[in-house]
């Protein structure tokens, strides 16, 4: 029998440590590989590269209020456009906005039949955190966009503990218009048990097959980013859009491959505006947000840039209450800004203003024709389709 | 994959702490390992739709390599009665630990336009820092702190977790705030007993 002595302990030392540094040299070689191998970031996708019909040249205003058959609180719409031509929007809903049986629902919208399909529960907490396997205390804000494969990504925030500034983000993807989802997994944006990373705005794509999401933080400080995901819907890389304490709910109009425009909600001292940011690289920097002349309550807006036409954006145009909804128009990619069209207000509406008209969504299909979609009161979801030909008599 | 390894991360976290708690030391070995393998199957199965492992990843997210070596080592040391990392490897740890977290967590919150946790994406300059510290490490034989950037590294390079971002594979609060609380209670042990040692000498 042999015992191990010093001098054996010193050679197994001696051992580990040699092992040790070929670990290291392995270790580092792979995130050196990762590095040097990641495929170069690509720039936007502009509007006006996304095939679009010849609008109709008869003026077209249609408003309606979606489905909502067991008179949920509801609020927060999104849409994406699907198949012939139809619209798929998705919002949450509940007994009231935090409650534990929130869920996210959905709808389609016929343009041909102009009619919305009776809603039903795309994800609710406890399919969530089951698929998840995490524990959730509520959902919120979904939005939805379309990937370069044409397949849909949900986007929706839920919590675990405390109020939104302790959402975290997550996704699921479907492969037939919505129709059925994958399972929904964990998108990680934050250093702080990722926690406090919100949406709202639309997604976007880049050139290289990259979505862009805009992303926003409250907890402690309330600021935008721009998130870029792979394939897979990982966070590859992000942006900062602001800092400090009073900006979020971003979204971002690319115009170019280079060029983009975000807005923001501020939630800073009076005056009371819409923020803007811009970038020329790609969305690599930004600039710092600056004021614009449009008065907004610190409530959450919605921007589009038509294919050959103006930049929109839906805004409740006040500095004290979200009482009206309003589309302003800028020829000259938000320099200049006058109010087109007043949906909802004391000019469009006889009764007395007490409902509360929010978080609008803008988006144009593939028709040429817009599509607005807000908060109604929390009571309904409302749908405003309108086109070009319309917009422009309104000038 | 980064599902189990989640839940698994968490599960060897709660039974460390609990381990710890019990003081399982002081327990006869044989009791040592049927607390810990019936405290691992209690963190893991289901009650309801989730583990218990599950409802603090709903809390936490997925534990940093700082944070598995840690519990794995706490875990170690409660079954065989031994401490598995010297202090000294400890303190050069949670040094560099809480270095990372003054660095990274103030401009997570957003008070610059420098967003630290952005490096963690994908930058040439972070890893080549994160290179010479672990060399720096190898050469003094902090041997701890070597072992957890290549467990970082490697589950990084695999993408073991759901985060894409290095430095959530390398610290979380929970590491930084032990670290922290860790190296305050040594400090002041160690100027302690300095002046205990000057009192004796006096």
């Amino acid at each position: 029998m042999t015992v191990a002595g010093p001098g054996a302990a010193a050679v197994a030392a001696g051992w580990l440590r040699r092992a040790l540094l070929v670990a290291v040299a392995l270790a580092f070689g792979g995130l050196y590989y990762r590095l040097f191998a990641a495929p170069a970031l690509g720039g936007f996708v502009p509007p006006q590269a996304i095939p679009r019909a010849a609008p109709s040249t008869a003026p077209l205003y249609r408003p309606q209020l979606l489905p909502n058959s067991a008179e949920r609180s509801v609020h927060s719409a999104t849409a994406a456009e699907i198949s012939d031509g139809r619209l798929r929007a998705f919002w949450y809903g509940g007994s009231r906005e935090g409650a534990a049986d929130v869920a996210i629902y959905t709808s389609v919208y016929s343009p041909v039949e102009g009619t919305w399909s009776p809603e039903h529960a795309v994800v609710t907490r406890e399919s969530a955190q089951r698929h998840l396997q995490r524990y959730l205390r509520k959902l919120g804000n979904p939005v939805v966009g379309r990937d370069r494969d044409g397949r849909l990504w949900l986007f929706f925030v839920s919590v675990t503990i405390g109020g939104w500034g302790g959402s975290a983000i997550n996704l699921m993807v479907s492969e037939d218009e919505g129709e059925t989802w994958s399972v929904p997994r964990r998108l990680i944006a934050s250093p702080f048990f990722n926690i406090s990373t919100l949406v709202r705005g639309a997604p976007f794509l880049f050139t290289d097959g990259t979505i862009g999401l805009p992303v926003y933080h409250e907890m402690v400080g309330k600021f935008g980013e721009l998130l870029r995901l792979d394939a897979g819907g990982h966070a590859i890389r992000k942006t900062r859009l602001s800092w400090g304490r009073t900006s979020l709910q971003p979204v971002i109009v690319p115009r170019s491959e280079t060029e983009a425009v975000g807005f923001m909600r501020y939630a800073g001292d009076p005056p009371k505006r819409v923020l803007m940011v811009r970038t020329a690289d790609g969305g690599a920097t930004w600039t710092p947000p600056v004021k614009t002349g449009l008065p907004n309550p610190d409530a959450a807006v919605g921007s589009v840039l038509l294919a050959n036409g103006p930049l929109l954006l839906a805004l409740n145009h006040a500095q004290e209450n979200r009482e009206s909804l309003s589309l302003a128009s800028s020829t000259d990619f938000g320099k200049t800004w006058r109010i087109a069209h007043e949906f909802e207000g004391e000019s469009s509406s006889p009764q007395p203003l007490m409902r509360e008209f929010s978080y609008p969504w803008i988006m144009q299909d593939g028709a040429g024709d817009v599509h607005l979609l807000y908060t109604w009161g929390r009571t309904r979801i409302k749908h405003v389709h309108f086109n070009p030909a319309w917009l422009a008599d309104r000038r | 994959m980064s599902a189990i390894v989640g839940l698994l991360g968490c599960g060897v976290l709660i039974v460390a702490v609990v381990a710890t708690l019990l003081r399982l030391q002081r327990f006869p070995p044989s009791a040592r390992i049927t607390v810990m393998l019936a405290g691992a199957f209690a963190v893991f199965a289901t009650f309801g739709d989730l583990s218990a492992a599950a409802y603090v990843r709903g809390v936490t997210g997925d534990l940093s390599a700082t944070t598995l070596v840690l519990a794995g080592a706490a875990c170690v040391a409660r079954l065989t009665g031994r401490a598995v990392i010297e202090s000294r490897e400890l303190r050069a740890l949670f040094f560099l630990v809480v270095a990372a977290a003054a660095f990274l967590y103030p401009f997570a919150l957003g008070w610059t336009r420098f967003d630290s946790y952005a490096l963690g994406y994908g930058s040439i300059e972070f890893v080549s820092v994160l290179l010479l510290v672990t060399l720096a490490a190898w050469r003094l034989r902090r041997n701890v702190v070597v072992l957890v950037v290549v467990v970082a590294a490697l589950a990084y390079c695999i993408g073991a977790y759901e985060s894409r971002n290095l430095w959530d594979y390398l610290i979380d609060p929970l590491a930084a705030l032990y670290a922290l609380v860790w190296l305050l209670a040594d400090a002041r042990r160690r100027s302690r007993e300095v002046a205990a040692a000057r009192a004796g000498t006096a």
